[in-house]
């Protein structure tokens, strides 16, 4: 198992691991937004889903701590080639400026993983610390899963940060899922363009999926 | 008479490796549009001596995009405003009148300045060093023919080949990576059947000298390969991520 760590240890190993937690997470993220959607079909619907998911509770142990090692991974390399990166130009240039000269709607993205990675991050905490741990002040006693969340989301902290967190998701995606498959040596020239409109298409199907909910609860 | 310019030169100097840098300005005037970058440098070059004081140092070879040896950062771009270009097939024609020119040497961890714009590009070497090469029973030169190449990998290999290992891509990478000249060298020789049997092993060793010469990761920004002068293309990172995955699963460990 040597080697295997030695070449994941690599610049280029390293953004195979940010590639594939990447990609993996992208997953949970359509399962999750899966799941949420079903807040549109009706509370029983909801409810019975956020019962029937509570139930099986070995599975969502497995689960989470699964998600859990990916973020490790992910936010632990993202900080790591960061580092790495910094060090590699000790001194700045007076003036740069690029010879992109049309900048793909992709591109220029890549400049702003670190942040929008961060306020995702800061989303994610909150979250789960308003679905999950239940720690915010809100009364939380008896409600039903429903409930909960038109409760949660209706709250005006909530809404902002929430929407920020979509928004930054939306955006960290838009470069993220084609630069996965690049990192992975998947962008042959025949897929690029196809990979490269299917992440655009996907951050922003994602983003507006979750950021749906705020809006949606506003109107509850 | 052709056309003539006033130039403001900004121009970092920087004595030694170890001395500390500073841009100094300069006043050129009369610079004929016809002149190259370089000539343009000579100039300025020639007045400085003349007024006792030390030339600029940059580093030319063959002034025609060959050697790779030109590269400095004008007004914030590798090699000029001109894309494919090399800093000494650029023209003065580029500029304006009264114009202020930066010229700043490569920024990179890995090229540390020489003397002002002149940088050392050996870490490009040591990568070279560590499996950029196919070997090969010296003795009498094989039949020509005798190894056939398919004409589409011949334009593949042809177009990674065409690297002058000038270092643009390292000046242009927000992370100072050096993932687009490596990954053309790995390309040109993984492509063609002389470097297949070692593609394993190359990659593998090329990729960890790339990273002991401490030079950034890639973060698919594609920055390189706008300021290539050789149009490398960012297809060739692919291609070197696609070896080195190949490399790490399905081949002896080195
Ligand atoms: S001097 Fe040789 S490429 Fe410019």
């Amino acid at each position: 198992m040597n080697w295997l760590v030695r070449a994941l240890s690599s610049s280029v190993g390293k953004k195979f691991v940010m590639a594939i937690t990447g990609l993996l997470l992208c997953g949970f993220l359509v399962v999750h937004l899966a799941g949420n959607f079903l807040l549109y079909v009706s509370p029983e619907a909801y409810n019975e889903y956020a019962h029937k998911l509570h139930s099986q509770e070995q599975l969502l142990m497995v689960a989470e701590v699964g998600l859990f090692a990916l973020f490790i991974f992910h936010i632990y390399l993202a900080f790591s080639l960061t580092r790495d990166n910094q060090q590699a130009r000790n001194v700045s240039y007076a003036r740069r400026e690029t010879k992109i000269e049309v900048p793909g709607p992709t591109r220029r993205i890549s400049n702003w993983m670190m942040a929008t990675g961060f306020v995702v991050l800061g989303f994610l905490i909150l979250h789960l610390a308003d679905f999950k741990f239940e720690a915010r002040s809100f009364d939380y006693e008896g409600k039903e899963p429903f409930d909960k969340a038109v409760m949660i989301l209706k709250n005006p902290v909530t809404m902002g940060l929430y929407l920020a967190g979509s928004i930054a998701l939306w955006v960290h995606l838009t470069h993220g899922f084609s630069s996965a498959f690049q990192s992975l040596g998947l962008l042959h020239p025949k897929i690029k363009c196809t990979i490269e409109w299917i992440g655009i298409i996907f951050a922003g199907a994602i983003g507006i999926g979750f950021g749906s909910f705020v809006v949606w609860a506003m109107i509850q | 008479m052709s056309e003539s310019l006033d130039l403001t030169l900004k121009v970092w100097r920087q004595a030694s490796h170890d001395a500390q840098g500073a841009f100094r300005t300069y006043q050129l005037s009369g610079i004929s549009i016809d002149m190259s970058f370089l000539e343009m440098l000579d100039v300025l070059n020639e007045h400085l001596i003349n007024r006792g004081e030390e030339p600029v140092a940059f580093d030319h070879d063959c002034r025609e995009g060959i050697c790779g040896t030109c590269g400095v950062v004008i007004n914030g771009q590798p090699h000029g405003p001109d894309t494919k270009t090399t800093t000494c097939q650029l023209h003065m024609r580029r500029f304006k009148n009264g114009d202020t020119i930066v010229i700043e040497p490569w920024r990179a961890s890995s090229f540390p300045v020489v003397k002002d714009l002149v940088v050392d590009r050996s870490a490009f070497d040591r990568i070279m060093q560590a499996g950029g090469y196919v070997s090969v029973n010296t003795g009498n030169a094989p039949d020509a023919n005798a190894v056939l190449v398919p004409g589409r990998d011949q334009e593949k290999a042809m177009d990674a080949a065409a690297c002058i290992g000038c270092g643009a891509c390292v000046a242009a990478c927000k992370n100072a990576s050096a993932m687009l000249f490596v990954s053309a060298k790995v390309s040109q020789l993984a492509i063609l059947p002389q470097g297949k049997p070692e593609r394993a092993e190359r990659v593998l060793k090329m990729v960890a000298r790339m990273d002991e010469e401490n030079f950034g990761s890639c973060t698919n920004t594609y920055e390189c390969e706008a300021a290539c002068p050789a149009a490398i293309s960012v297809t060739n990172i692919a291609r070197l991520n696609r070896e080195y995955f190949k490399a790490m699963l399905v081949s002896d460990p080195v």
